[in-house]
């Protein structure tokens, strides 16, 4: 595989706004993994004109999706008014308010060893705002069987989310997110119908090898991965054996926990269900599936469901930040490492308002994740998200 | 199930006929075997136009996202089928054994890939029936494999079976959609 790193590696940023000797050090790490090839979501549409000196300089940015957005929110926080959202599908749909705290994001999505890229990623700074506090949405889609459930939970779960917590009760978390990922199961199964019925409706960008036939997409699903992200409180919704890890004063937190076939309550479920699980190259629901929850396949119906496990944490000052990958990453990475890692990152970027470094920061941070995966021999698609939730000194009077 | 329906249906003597002259298997120590058996609400050509694909599996086996045959379809050609992600196995080489137009019977036996499935060999054979007084199918299909290592007889069974349920209920669902479509572009 031809490597590509989007000037990350060997390039020499002009006018680093960091310690010029962490920095280099930090090169010099992400020099001796190997390449890989970034996939970037070319349907991004391209930053605002007016950040077109910024493009040249921050090439990383241009490499990922959220970058993208990233970028926006911080011209729109320079400018300090609010401004119309940039028009493209995977655009922030509100305006920023004042003093936006929107958090620093970096994310990677590569093939990596596997035959084709399943995995994707969704990330919706401001998706949301309530109670006059500003919601943003970060998700980690881990396809199996083909890509379309994943992507599709990509384009469409946030909104979901979006509307249900809209008519959520006082903090009703669990609930609600547990309502989306069943609407988001049953769009997903609906949809293809739908596909069946109606061939117009084939014109949908055919973007995996499926001949998008009713029978073909049952075996097709989907983890889920999820977080919101308040000011005061990180809401983690999982379904499958993707995970959201958060770093806290350096230890390692884990905000989900993987459902394996052989988890304890898990296999009791299954049992009960009428299922079986099989030790056939690992624990599997019939021998087939290595997981126990998931968007989609609904052939394994009812053993294997699309309810998430949700958990709500307050945010902390001590909070540095929160990862979420697939099982690409974590199969070969720890949690601890991955925390390790990360902290490295932020740290060299320092707390400070520089958003410029912070941002750099978290895209190193998923950058270096993701090289350690395949430098460890992970053997699927990786996909990372790393989010800043250190509070930013010109945002306490907000938060 | 009504009286007049059971009455239409191939009966167990038949099926038995069925399994006893066409999927007989020869097992050895520490392999398995077992036989299942899917009624289709279409006729047996529309259902053989999936099942004689040797060169296209995936056109009705929900796992399989590719297949290469190198040379014509005759005994003992060889396919490279790619199996789709999240099962597991990555690919499969599987060579076809028996190819029978007039008795509708297919049978492959897997010669290789990075499976636990070992020795493994299948049949598979289409019967017309009546079903509630239409034309139908009757498929059974029959398997022999060996156990591995850390498995047991029942398990390997067990998930082979339930390999081959999600085969036969997407065959029938594609076959019953086509035999659909027949119907109506025969009545313009």
């Amino acid at each position: 595989m031809a490597g590509i790193c989007c000037g990350v590696v060997g390039e020499t940023e002009p006018a680093a706004p960091v310690d010029s000797t962490s920095r280099a050090s930090l090169r010099r790490r992400l020099d001796l993994l190997p390449s890989i090839k970034i996939v970037a979501d070319s349907a991004v549409a391209p930053p605002l004109e007016n950040c077109r000196k910024r493009q040249k300089r921050e090439t990383v940015v241009l490499s990922t999706l959220p970058g993208n957005l990233d970028l926006d929110s911080n011209v729109r926080s320079e400018n300090k008014k609010a401004r119309s959202a940039v028009t493209n599908s995977n655009s922030v749909t509100e305006a920023e308010s004042f003093f936006s705290d929107v958090p620093k994001i970096g994310t990677t999505s590569v093939c990596g060893r596997r035959r084709d890229m399943e995995d994707a990623v969704s990330i919706h700074p401001s998706f949301l705002q309530r109670n006059s506090e500003n919601h943003h949405f970060y998700g980690v889609f881990d396809g199996h069987g083909c890509s379309h459930v994943a992507e599709k939970c990509r384009e469409r779960l946030h909104d979901i989310v979006k509307k249900e917590v809209e008519v959520m009760a006082s903090d009703e978390w669990t609930e609600t997110m547990v309502k989306s990922f069943q609407k988001m199961d049953k769009e997903v199964s609906q949809r293809e119908c739908n596909l069946v019925v109606n061939g117009a409706t084939r014109s949908m960008k055919n973007s995996c090898r499926c001949e998008l036939q009713s029978p073909q997409c049952d075996a097709v699903g989907s983890t889920a991965v999820v977080s919101v992200v308040t000011p005061e409180k990180i809401i983690v919704s999982n379904c499958g054996d993707s995970r959201a890890v958060l770093c806290r004063n350096g230890v390692a937190i884990p905000l989900s926990v993987d459902h394996k076939p052989d988890r304890p309550d898990e296999l009791i479920r299954i049992q009960q269900a009428g299922g079986r699980v099989i030790y056939w190259d690992g624990a599997r629901v019939l021998g087939v599936l290595a997981m126990s929850r998931a968007i989609g396949d609904n052939y394994l119906k009812p053993y294997v469901i699309p309810d998430p496990e949700v958990t709500v944490t307050d945010r902390t000052d001590e909070d540095e930040c929160l990862i979420l990958a697939s099982d690409g990453l974590w199969d070969v990475v720890p949690n601890e490492t991955a925390c390790g890692v990360a902290r490295m990152c932020l740290r060299g970027a320092g707390a400070g308002d520089d958003s410029d470094a912070a941002h750099n920061a978290c895209s190193d941070a998923a950058l270096l994740l993701t090289k350690l995966a395949l430098a460890r021999q992970s053997s699927d698609n990786v996909s990372v998200v790393v989010v800043d939730l250190r509070k930013r000194r010109n945002n306490q009077a907000s938060s | 199930m009504e009286a007049n329906g059971i009455e239409n249906l191939t009966n167990p003597n038949q099926e038995r006929e069925f399994i006893r002259r066409h999927h007989k298997h020869e097992l050895v120590d520490n392999q398995c075997s077992s036989t299942l058996v899917k009624h289709i609400n279409a006729p047996v050509h529309i259902v053989w136009s999936l099942v004689r694909r040797f060169d296209q599996p995936q056109k009705y086996k929900p796992f399989i996202s590719r297949c290469v045959v190198k040379g014509n379809m005759e005994i003992g050609t060889v396919r490279e089928v790619d199996v789709k992600s999240g099962l597991p196995a990555t690919r499969s080489t599987e060579r076809l054994e028996l190819l029978d137009d007039n008795e509708h019977i297919l049978s492959i036996r897997i010669v290789g890939g990075d499976h636990r499935l070992k020795n493994y060999s299948s049949i598979i054979s289409l019967h017309p029936e009546t079903i509630e007084g239409r034309i139908g199918t009757l498929v059974i299909e029959s398997f022999v494999v060996d156990v591995p290592e850390g498995n047991t007889k029942d398990e390997t069974c067990y998930f082979v079976e339930a390999l081959i349920k999600c085969n036969l209920k997407s065959l029938a669902d594609i076959s019953e959609r086509l035999a659909v479509q027949d119907t109506t572009e025969s009545r313009v």
